[in-house]
């Protein structure tokens, strides 16, 4: 596959939370603020990453040439759960201000399904390194994206005179629907 | 031999797991980051793991 397209096709067309509705947890619970959505964004797109890639590795050089596919779900677990408490522990030691800024998003993210979700589909759908590589910035790129386009716009309504009813989670439960219904307008787009 | 390979990776990955979270926690939290909490508020899952563990300083939200 195209390189172009599949980095294309992970951010926008097959997007992780518009198209899949995985990670919906931290794009419902970290997107009252831009501020926010920023590092809960960069922190994902490191762990998604790191965690990945390491999960392919393990799977190609390991599991596979053992025949314990079966395996696979329990050990990805456990390595993006060692992987974020490493990232916390050297961001700890070697940057304050990183820590401040990414650090408090670190445990929300161990419990993102997300990562899971890439981690198990570069697998499934037989990606060679490279495309896992691309495959594993695409996604959370994506997810980056609309975390921010949907704080941007929560920041806005709430200087909006909003139907008591759809105040906090059910308005943004609306504009949700409709994104998602925005970002289908792509699906012929690769 | 496959189930005894396939006990050996879980346990170490078990273990990778544990001693680093031992090591994470062991390592001091950096200077004007003690409390820290995350800005997840919005989110209604009383439930949450982490939702519980900064319950006592988070000063919004559903609950």
């Amino acid at each position: 596959m195209n390189l172009l397209t599949l980095f294309l096709s992970a951010t926008l067309i097959n997007n992780i939370i518009l198209a899949k509705f995985i990670g919906m947890c931290p794009f419902m619970g970290v997107s009252t603020r831009v501020k926010s959505a920023v590092g809960m964004g960069l922190a994902v797109i490191f762990v998604i990453f790191g965690a990945s890639v390491l999960s392919w590795l393990l799977y190609q050089f390991v599991l596979a040439p053992l025949g314990l596919d079966y395996m696979k779900l329990i050990c990805f677990i456990l390595l993006i759960a060692a992987f974020v408490q490493f990232t916390e522990m050297f961001i700890k030691k070697n940057s304050p201000s990183l820590y401040k800024s990414l650090g408090i998003y670190l445990p929300l993210i161990t419990t993102n399904c997300a990562v899971l979700h890439v981690a198990l589909d570069n697998v499934a759908q037989g990606y060679n390194f490279i495309e896992t590589c691309v495959n594993s910035i695409a996604v959370p790129v994506g997810f980056m994206l609309m975390l921010v386009i949907f704080a941007t716009i929560r920041e806005r309504l709430e200087g909006n005179d909003v139907p008591a009813a759809f105040e906090g989670n059910p308005i943004a439960f609306i504009i949700a629907a409709i994104m998602a219904l925005a970002f289908t307008a792509l699906n012929g787009l690769v | 031999m496959k189930y005894l390979y396939a006990v050996l990776i879980a346990v170490a990955l078990i273990s990778l797991y544990g001693w680093l979270y031992i090591q994470n926690h062991k390592t001091p939290v950096p200077e004007g980051c003690e409390s820290l909490k995350p800005d997840c508020g919005a989110c209604g899952i009383k439930n949450c793991s982490v939702r519980k563990k900064y319950e006592g300083v988070t000063d919004h939200g559903n609950s």
